[in-house]
């Protein structure tokens, strides 16, 4: 009896802290070393920030970031847009495999995603690029779009649409004037966590980029396979920043919760 | 125009599901139906279309090939089972013992998971270098006789995926645990059963569906993953996702490469329905069983 209370009381916690330093180690030592003076990974040698200077003086790290930001962006957008459009579609088709069928777009294995649109690009003669990029990171963000708004909808008073058709509203009025409002909450959510996937995302951007347009994780990418790179580290703290608050964001609203089970 | 008017007006929600389901149609599902289909075309660019053929599978039937696809299987495999392994006393400790700050515990657990996937393998470089913390340590305890590079191994690609993926295991069981009823576990020590038996007829049934998610969404993407492997494993084994990547973006030989992929998602589709079906199989003998000992016992 005595073993098992000290399996419980200490063990298991001691367990879980382990783990959560396991996660945070990394992240800790690389944050540290994107402010450290010499290149060289091995000591600590001073506090600099002369790595983040030299980030904003490298053209191709602003271009990376020019071409990520105007694929998240516009993903986000589209994939908030539509799916926001398909669960309003959802108050007169109610059939669940409208929403199942989005579901896969989550669980495949991105590279599979990834090949099969360069094959259809290819095909039809597009070539890779912006349009690519936007293509596959708008389908990937409709996989966690749809569910988190479609959660947020069935809350919703079913009476309110009606009554504003009754009112003699038009279908486009009642989703831009009644609707969107209210799934505000949700939408906001979907925006955040579509761009964080949309900045992070690396197998449909490396597939599908082409040759002149490179995002942030495929030119992150080409630095890493060099090796140990201090402005690397410094890219990767501005990186981590962006996607804390997102996160901070994603983990204090309800809904994401009560679809992927973080947060109360 | 009649008819454009009767759809505007009568069919609307039609239109609403109409631009998400395009998406979907022409950026996934044609694109995955035409995996399949170029992997039997026969195509030359002069002539054009030249009819259907299996010579690019028997191109790729070859034991390398097999041998690939075995080494992402057994990598997605150990991936899945460590992280279940580590995944269940941390899920269930956030679940059923965190009374304060959950919502911290919850966001360290998803911050990480939501940085660039290229962030996080890169941060174990120092870690896993000669110089490292980690690397000293272990001299100093007296494992490593002498500072030792732990990078481009099985175990430091081992870890990065075990990195990358723990997040998506604890996930989905937490999900599971904190939705259960907590009377079920006053129940079960009222009537009598201890800690141990509680864990194993209560909770860890409830907390099956979780398990399931969580398998489906750590060994599907680590069967197909690339870059954990060759930046930490040092490209030394070849992985399905590694030989995706060098035949459609370095060789280019892309019929093969649709081949490979097609014979990797029917591998994995494969595995996931049989390990699933075998799963609902397990879960209907139980419930016979069980039945037939509720009639044993009203005999």
């Amino acid at each position: 009896m005595v073993e098992r209370n000290i399996f419980v009381r200490i063990l298991h916690p001691i367990f879980v802290s382990l783990i959560y330093i396991f996660l945070y180690l990394p992240i800790v030592v690389l944050v540290l070393f994107s402010f450290n003076k010499s290149s060289i990974a091995s000591g600590w040698s001073g506090f600099s920030l002369k790595w983040f200077k030299a980030l904003l003086q490298s053209p191709e790290m602003l271009e990376a970031l020019k071409v990520s930001l105007i694929v998240a962006l516009t993903s986000t957008f589209l994939s908030v847009l539509m799916g926001a459009a398909l669960v309003f579609a959802s108050r007169w088709w109610k059939k669940s495999f409208l929403f199942n069928i989005f579901n896969i777009n989550i669980i495949l294995p991105e590279i599979i995603i990834a090949v099969g649109l360069i094959s259809i690009f290819t095909f039809f003669k597009i070539p890779l690029g912006y349009e690519s990029l936007i293509a596959g990171h708008t389908l990937i963000g409709l996989g966690f779009v749809v569910p988190i708004i479609l959660s947020r909808f069935k809350e919703l008073d079913p009476m309110l649409t009606e009554a504003s058709t009754d009112l003699g509203a038009r279908p486009l009025q009642t989703f831009s004037k009644i609707v969107l409002p209210l799934l505000a909450p949700a939408i906001i959510v979907s925006c955040f966590l579509v761009f964080t996937l949309s900045l992070d995302d690396f197998f449909i951007s490396f597939f599908c980029s082409g040759v002149k347009v490179q995002t942030l994780s495929v030119y992150i990418f080409s630095l890493v396979r060099q090796g140990i790179d201090p402005r690397v580290n410094a890219i990767s703290t501005c990186l981590l920043a962006v996607s804390s608050i997102c996160v901070l964001v994603l983990c204090s609203s309800k809904i994401v919760g009560q679809v992927f089970g973080y947060g109360k | 125009m009649n008819f454009v008017k009767r759809i505007l007006q009568e069919e609307y929600p039609f239109i609403f599901a109409l631009p998400a389901f395009m998406w979907q149609l022409f950026f996934l599902y044609l694109p995955l139906v035409s995996i399949v289909v170029f992997s039997f075309l026969e195509f030359s660019p002069l002539q054009g279309f030249l009819g259907f053929s299996f010579s690019y599978y028997v191109k790729i039937f070859k034991l390398v090939y097999l041998k690939v696809i075995l080494n992402s299987f057994f990598l997605a495999l150990f991936t899945s089972i460590i992280c279940l392994v580590i995944s269940y006393p941390v899920a269930y400790f956030l679940a059923l013992k965190v009374k304060r700050f959950k919502t911290l515990f919850l966001f360290g657990l998803v911050l990480p998971s939501w940085t660039n996937l290229i962030v996080q393998i890169y941060a174990w470089f120092f870690l896993l270098e000669r110089r490292s913390i980690i690397s000293k340590l272990l001299c100093y305890i007296g494992i490593f006789s002498e500072p030792r590079h732990m990078i481009n191994s099985y175990f430091s690609t081992m870890i990065g995926m075990v990195y990358c993926f723990l997040p998506f295991m604890i996930l989905p069981i937490y999900t599971v645990l904190e939705k259960m009823n907590r009377s079920l576990l006053e129940a079960s020590s009222d009537l009598g059963a201890s800690r141990f038996v509680t864990f194993r007829k209560v909770i860890l049934p409830i907390s099956l569906p979780g398990i399931y998610t969580g398998l489906l969404l750590v060994f599907v993407p680590a069967f197909g993953e690339f870059v954990i492997p060759s930046l930490l494993g040092g490209a030394k084994k070849a992985y399905w996702g590694t030989v995706i990547v060098d035949k459609f973006l370095i060789s280019g030989e892309w019929r093969s490469g649709f081949a490979i992929a097609t014979v990797g998602v029917l591998f994995l589709g494969l595995f996931i329905g049989l390990l699933f079906s075998v799963f609902k199989i397990v879960k209907v003998l139980k419930t016979k069983r069980f039945k037939l000992k509720i009639q044993a016992s009203k005999k």
